[in-house]
């Protein structure tokens, strides 16, 4: 029977079905774009303290204080796949007890349609950079890189991260806690 | 309530049941590819959304009612034969059989 309703079901299946070819058709667009682009890192302040943690291990560990600049144009990574981007700042390193530690620092969330160029200065790290003991003190070689999560429209989620990346040492000593 | 919408003729014959399919293939098909373009072009995917959905809506303004150029080619039906006409041999059969069946 062809009635009013079997034409419409049939229209609707159709049209669904297009919509979602559209769709893979725009995964398909952007699927192999090179999500990189150049990224300026620059550490104006190291502060380094050995405090209590209360969360970890009850012993006194390292705590690292940083103040950076940041600058990058983030317009190539937007094109009609992207909805957001969420950028986020590591800070990578190797200690006697563990060969990789990660910690992010800092994270900004970037709409589409938004400002995408990123030019923050003096930028105090947003969460605590605590190692689990005493790894940071005199450490040579800690690398800070800024990576994004790509999140689509449809499609994979990527994790790219940003080239220029900046490795700096921490000093040998504990700034003293001032008693006011 | 259902009867009444049930007396709202709208049935087309074979053959415009088959140009109603083919029109709104055709109109989201191509609403599809300016859409698909439209939005590529200027880095939108929402606008390849809007495009498609007007494509539908456009497709279901012209094939969901029965609209004339869908009923122009009515089946021909055999016309009535009146029952005086029927053979005169069949009937007792029939007599006998609605018989058996009382």
């Amino acid at each position: 029977m062809n009635t009013v309703l079997s034409r419409a079901n049939s229209l609707f299946a159709f049209s669904l079905s297009v919509m979602a070819a559209l769709t893979f058709g725009c995964f398909v667009t952007t699927a192999f774009k090179d999500r990189r682009v150049p990224v300026d890192i620059h550490v104006s302040k190291v502060m380094l303290k050995n405090v209590d943690d209360f969360t970890g291990p009850r012993e006194r560990s390292d705590l690292g204080f940083l103040t950076f600049d940041l600058s990058s144009d983030l317009q190539p990574i937007f094109d009609w796949n992207v909805k957001q981007l969420f950028l986020y700042l590591s800070a990578e390193y190797a200690t006697r007890s563990n060969a990789l530690n990660q910690v992010v620092l800092w994270d900004k969330i970037v709409l589409r349609g938004e400002n995408t160029k990123l030019n923050l200065r003096d930028v105090k790290s947003k969460y605590f950079f605590f190692d689990d003991g005493n790894g940071l003190r005199a450490n040579k070689n800690i690398t800070l890189t800024l990576s994004w999560n790509v999140v689509p429209n449809a499609g994979i989620l990527p994790l790219v991260a940003g080239s220029g990346h900046v490795s700096l040492p921490f000093p040998e000593s504990y700034e003293t806690t001032k008693s006011y | 309530m259902l009867s009444i919408f049930k007396s709202i003729p709208s049935h087309m014959d074979y053959k415009g049941q088959k140009l109603a399919e083919q029109i709104f293939q055709g109109i989201i098909l191509i609403s599809a590819v300016i859409g698909f373009v439209y939005g590529l072009i200027i880095e939108q995917f929402g606008w390849t959304v809007y495009i498609v959905l007007a494509g539908f809506v456009v497709s279901c303004v012209l094939t969901l009612p029965p609209w004339p150029m869908y009923r122009q080619n009515p089946l021909s039906w055999q016309p009535i034969i009146p029952e005086t006409s029927a053979e005169p041999s069949q009937k007792p059969q029939e007599a006998l059989k609605k018989k058996k069946h009382k």
